[in-house]
């Protein structure tokens, strides 16, 4: 079991985790890759200072894929973690499944968070992008990714997030205060009480993900809500356009690791291009260089524009369509992982899983848009809606409860 | 069988901002390796890019200076390449919306009035330097300059000769020098150039193949490289000496020859793509007409209006060498309304200590008022030209802090008195101990009166202006006078 | 995509595969290309490129230069570094 990479020694205040791709001075820095392994920040990132300043004390980092894209962590460099059942689950999830802190912060790259907290029954939210500062995590996917939280429970996860709130100008893509404050806020409650639900990639899932599914609907429809099968074709397209953009985007990011500058250098470096192949080579782990070649080719001169470009439009038609949506439902009802458990022989059977298992997380990052997960289940609300999806998952989990 | 030239060139240009582009580390060249460095610019993980407003407003500067259509919507994108001078191993650029298109240069080689066209001007940051230690056989990386905004300004093939490129650069320089752009020294590497150039028999309108040499620094060494490379695509053509291909050169000076460089990507292996991290700059009508407001007009307008004025040439010309230099002589004209006397200060005097300095004239820092105010001082006969020299030194040396000559004269006892009885018990004591000039001077010879002017002036110590002196000696020595 | 292409690609990206990882990588390539028929089958003619999921504009600070690190704070981790300077094998032209 490999949940800690690094551990504070001394916890003050309310104990959080930080996944291993938010930086801080105090403990190494690693993003799950042997090429930062002990590497140390000049700087805290943002949401370190504001946990701290309400109060949260930072108890370690947790182990976390290689880079952050990957299914449940299991690309780390450092080892993976398995529930009783010997499933794969992430480090994040079985940390908080022993008690010991409150919530995990980490980035969403490419939901593995969200995943995770579906697999376990915890709880994720994925804030409206902008509304957390970026500063000081290792950009990975920068249009899509966003910070993220996972807890227990809807309460404290609000209560971790509405700390990390905030306009950060170290952060060029983040949002005013104003619009920072209405994430961190109490929570506006959805009026139209109608959700809708993503009726294709609920009829892909198994069994336990469509009861789970099941369980939603009868307590929203109990709670008073209207639950409406839409269309989601669209929505599903959200994979493949945000599969070109997370390489693309994860390709030129990572290009800064080549063993000048930090981190991990070749033994064999004779020559600069000796340096760069054999470090980049030796260091970075069989997925993430797959990764790197694919988002490489998705910019090259021939493909730009039938594959990069067309991804960015494509963005822009799940934005609408998702848009459309919202001026009828309050939110969009679907899961966060098709499966219920991922076994060891998933990933031997197929390394390159985590292009695959995103079909519901993927509209969620290629948008923006907030989104949480209780219960087994991911609602996606429009921009700013975070609190209300929150306030409505923690109804869900007291639901659950009293049944 | 005669041949013609078709080059085209790209010109970068580093903005005289105070800090880099994408983060706050100073923009400052010359300095000891690595000091103007943070986790941005060396590349390391965190840190977001936001963007200078400066160096927009410079990059805009530019794109109106060279009659330029500004792109009211302009964003930055990612180019992708490996080398050890680029910590991120990208740079952030400009090519899908730059921020300036289509402009025109006019220029003069010598034979009448040419319009070069620019295809484009856009931002993007500068990679950093490398030290080859021949010693260890190791490359040195200083990532001083990394991420310094740069311009690159990009023509159209429009240009025939060295002469031509030659006259293209200055007017290049001198137009972005005088919009307070860059200072575009080619000898620090603020301006450098890429020639892309290609040769084509006389009147085919088949453009020949196209060798680029990159990083160009300097203007002679530009004419021998042109020379050389327009020599050898001919030897090719007609001797078939060589076999012409599209690739990038690097020009040794020293050798006097261009070589081949080691095969780098190909334009199309840059992956150009939006940088998520940075918003489009949407350039409004305020901030468009903010930029216009402030531009300095042409040089040759403004030297025209220097002579106007009454300046030489040879002042209108030094002055309009350097905005700097024309602010500083319309602020001390406009105080002291002695248009020769301003420029003949600013060009003799200040010149001298900015070059007993070290400095350039762009480094002028006196205020244009206060050397009017003292200009005036000496022109009023208030104060002597000796002692207002030593007022300009004080000034200099007060280093941008304000220094009132009037009350600096005043109090170190530099103001002249022109009392007319200290002055005249003086001439007494001096002609009584020179009778013989005296006499000389009055029998006619008019050279005589000079060493008793000279007496006096030194017993006087400044305390009369030498016209008053003049006129109180002749008619002390001829009453009738 | 063929082997061809894939070994220009790990040049480009400073990257070397086994023959193993080639194979891997190239049925990676085909699966998603198959996958792209869900991008084809969405009409995008007249749609507008979004590359920013916010719509914020001109986020820009003001020119003001500041040095908060030291250069061996900056070079602590370097592999190899010498009297203040990155240190690399020696670049050709």
């Amino acid at each position: 079991m490999s949940i800690y990479i690094s551990k504070a020694q001394d916890v003050a205040g309310k104990a959080v985790a930080l996944e291993d791709l938010v930086l801080t001075t105090a403990l190494p820095t690693t993003g799950g890759s042997r090429m930062l392994e002990g590497y140390m920040s000049l700087f805290d990132a943002e949401v370190v200072g504001k946990l701290e300043a309400a109060g949260f004390g930072i108890a370690g980092k947790v182990n976390v894929g290689e880079f952050g894209f990957d299914v449940l962590g299991e690309t780390s460099y450092f080892g993976t973690c398995a529930d009783a059942e010997g499933n794969v689950v992430s480090a994040t999830s079985a940390l908080l499944a022993e008690g010991e802190v409150e919530a995990v912060v980490g980035l969403d790259v490419n939901g593995a968070q969200r995943r995770a907290a579906a697999l376990s029954g915890q709880v994720c939210v994925k804030p409206t992008y902008g509304a957390v500062s970026r500063f000081g995590t290792i950009a990975v996917a920068c249009s899509g990714e966003t910070v993220c939280v996972s807890a227990n429970s809807a309460e404290v996860a609000r209560e971790v997030l509405a700390a990390i709130a905030g306009h950060d100008d170290k952060d060029g893509t983040s949002l005013p205060e104003a619009r920072c404050a209405l994430v961190a806020g109490e929570s506006a409650p959805f009026e139209r009480k109608k959700i809708a639900l993503a009726q294709g990639l609920v009829s892909r899932a198994d069994d336990a993900t469509k009861a789970a599914i099941a369980r939603f609907v009868e307590f929203a429809e109990a709670a008073g809500f209207a639950v409406e099968e839409v269309d989601d074709a669209v929505l599903e397209a959200a994979r493949p356009a945000w599969n070109v953009l997370m390489s693309a985007e994860l390709c030129n990011n990572v290009s800064r690791f080549d063993g000048v500058k930090y981190g991990y250098r070749s033994a064999n470096a004779e020559t600069i291009d000796d340096l760069y192949t054999n470090s980049r080579t030796e260091a970075f782990g069989e997925v993430l260089k797959t990764a790197i070649l694919y988002g490489s080719e998705m910019l090259s001169e021939e493909n730009y524009d039938k594959m990069y470009d067309k991804s960015l439009r494509v963005r822009r038609v799940v934005c609408e369509r998702f848009a459309q949506i919202f001026a009828e439902y309050d939110a969009v009802l679907l899961p966060a992982c098709l499966k219920a458990a991922y076994a060891p022989a998933d990933f031997e059977a197929d390394k390159f899983l985590c292009y695959k298992a995103n079909d519901c997380t993927a509209p969620a990052s290629i948008t923006g848009l907030p989104a949480v997960v209780a219960g087994g289940v991911q609602l996606v609300g429009p921009a700013f809606s975070d609190a209300a999806l929150l306030a409505l998952a923690g109804q869900f989990e007291t639901a659950k409860e009293v049944r | 069988m005669r041949y013609e030239t078709v080059i085209g060139l790209e010109v970068h240009v580093e903005l005289a901002t105070d800090s880099k582009i994408f983060c706050s580390c100073a923009n400052r060249s010359g300095d000891e390796q690595n000091t103007h460095v943070c986790p941005a610019c060396c590349g390391m993980p965190g840190m977001l890019p936001v963007t200078n407003k400066r160096a927009v407003d410079l990059g805009m500067t530019a794109g109106m200076m060279l009659n330029c259509h500004i792109n009211r919507t302009t964003t930055f994108d990612k180019k992708s390449y490996y080398y050890p001078d680029l910590p991120c191993s990208y740079q952030t650029t400009q090519w899908f919306s730059p921020v300036a298109v289509n402009g025109t240069v006019t220029i003069d080689a010598g034979n009448g009035p040419k319009d070069i066209r620019i295809k484009q001007i856009h931002m993007e940051e500068d990679a950093g330097k490398l030290v080859h230690d021949t010693l260890s056989n190791t490359t040195l990386v200083d990532f001083n300059r990394t991420s310094v905004p740069l311009i690159e300004i990009v023509s159209q093939p429009d240009l025939s000769s060295a002469d031509e490129v030659v006259a293209y650069l200055e007017r290049l320089r001198s137009l972005l020098r005088f919009a307070k752009v860059s200072e575009c020294r080619m000898e620090l590497g603020t301006m450098r150039c890429d020639v892309n150039l290609s040769v084509r028999p006389e009147g085919s309108d088949v453009l020949g193949v196209r060798t680029e040499m990159k990083n160009m620094n300097s203007i002679s060494a530009i004419r021998r490289a042109i020379a050389y490379e327009v020599d050898r695509h001919i030897d090719a053509i007609e001797n078939g000496t060589e076999v012409l291909v599209q690739e990038t050169r690097r020009w040794d000076d020293e050798k006097g020859m261009s070589f081949a460089m080691r095969n780098k990507e190909t334009a199309g292996d840059y992956r150009y793509f939006p940088d998520p991290n940075v918003m489009p700059i949407v350039i409004d009508d305020a901030w468009f007409n903010r930029i216009k407001d402030t531009l300095p007009p042409f040089p040759e307008v403004k030297k025209q209006q220097l002579i106007d004025a009454g300046l030489t040439e040879y002042d209108a010309d030094l002055l309009t060498q350097s905005r700097v230099l024309c602010d500083c002589f319309d602020a001390a004209f406009a105080v002291s309304g002695l248009a020769k006397e301003c420029a003949n200060w600013i060009a003799t005097n200040c010149l001298a200590v900015l070059k007993k300095n070290g400095q350039t004239m762009d480094d002028l820092a006196l205020s244009g008022t206060r050397l009017g105010e003292l200009v005036k001082l000496v022109g009023d006969g208030v104060v002597s030209n000796a002692n207002a020299k030593k007022i300009l030194d004080a000034m200099f040396e007060a280093e941008g802090a304000d220094l009132d000559p009037k009350a600096y004269a005043e109090v170190n006892d530099m103001v002249i008195s022109n009392d007319a009885d200290a002055v005249m018990d003086v001439i007494r004591a001096i002609v009584a101990a020179n009778q013989k000039d005296a006499d000389d001077f009055r029998g006619g010879n008019e050279k005589a009166i000079n060493p008793l002017f000279g007496k006096c002036m030194k017993e006087l110590k400044g305390n009369c202006t030498p016209q008053q002196l003049r006129e109180m000696l002749i008619s002390y020595l001829v009453p009738s006078a | 995509m063929n082997k061809e292409v894939l070994i220009r690609l790990e040049k480009l990206n400073q990257l070397r595969l086994t023959d193993e990882q080639e194979a891997a990588t190239l049925a990676f390539f085909d699966e998603r290309e198959a996958e792209m028929t869900a991008l084809d089958a969405i009409d995008t003619t007249d749609v507008v490129r979004m590359v920013h999921v916010m719509p914020l504009e001109n986020v820009l600070r003001e020119d003001v230069a500041s040095q908060p690190f030291t250069r061996e704070a900056l070079q602590a981790g370097a592999p190899a570094a010498e009297d203040g300077y990155w240190q690399v094998p020696r670049t050709v032209d």
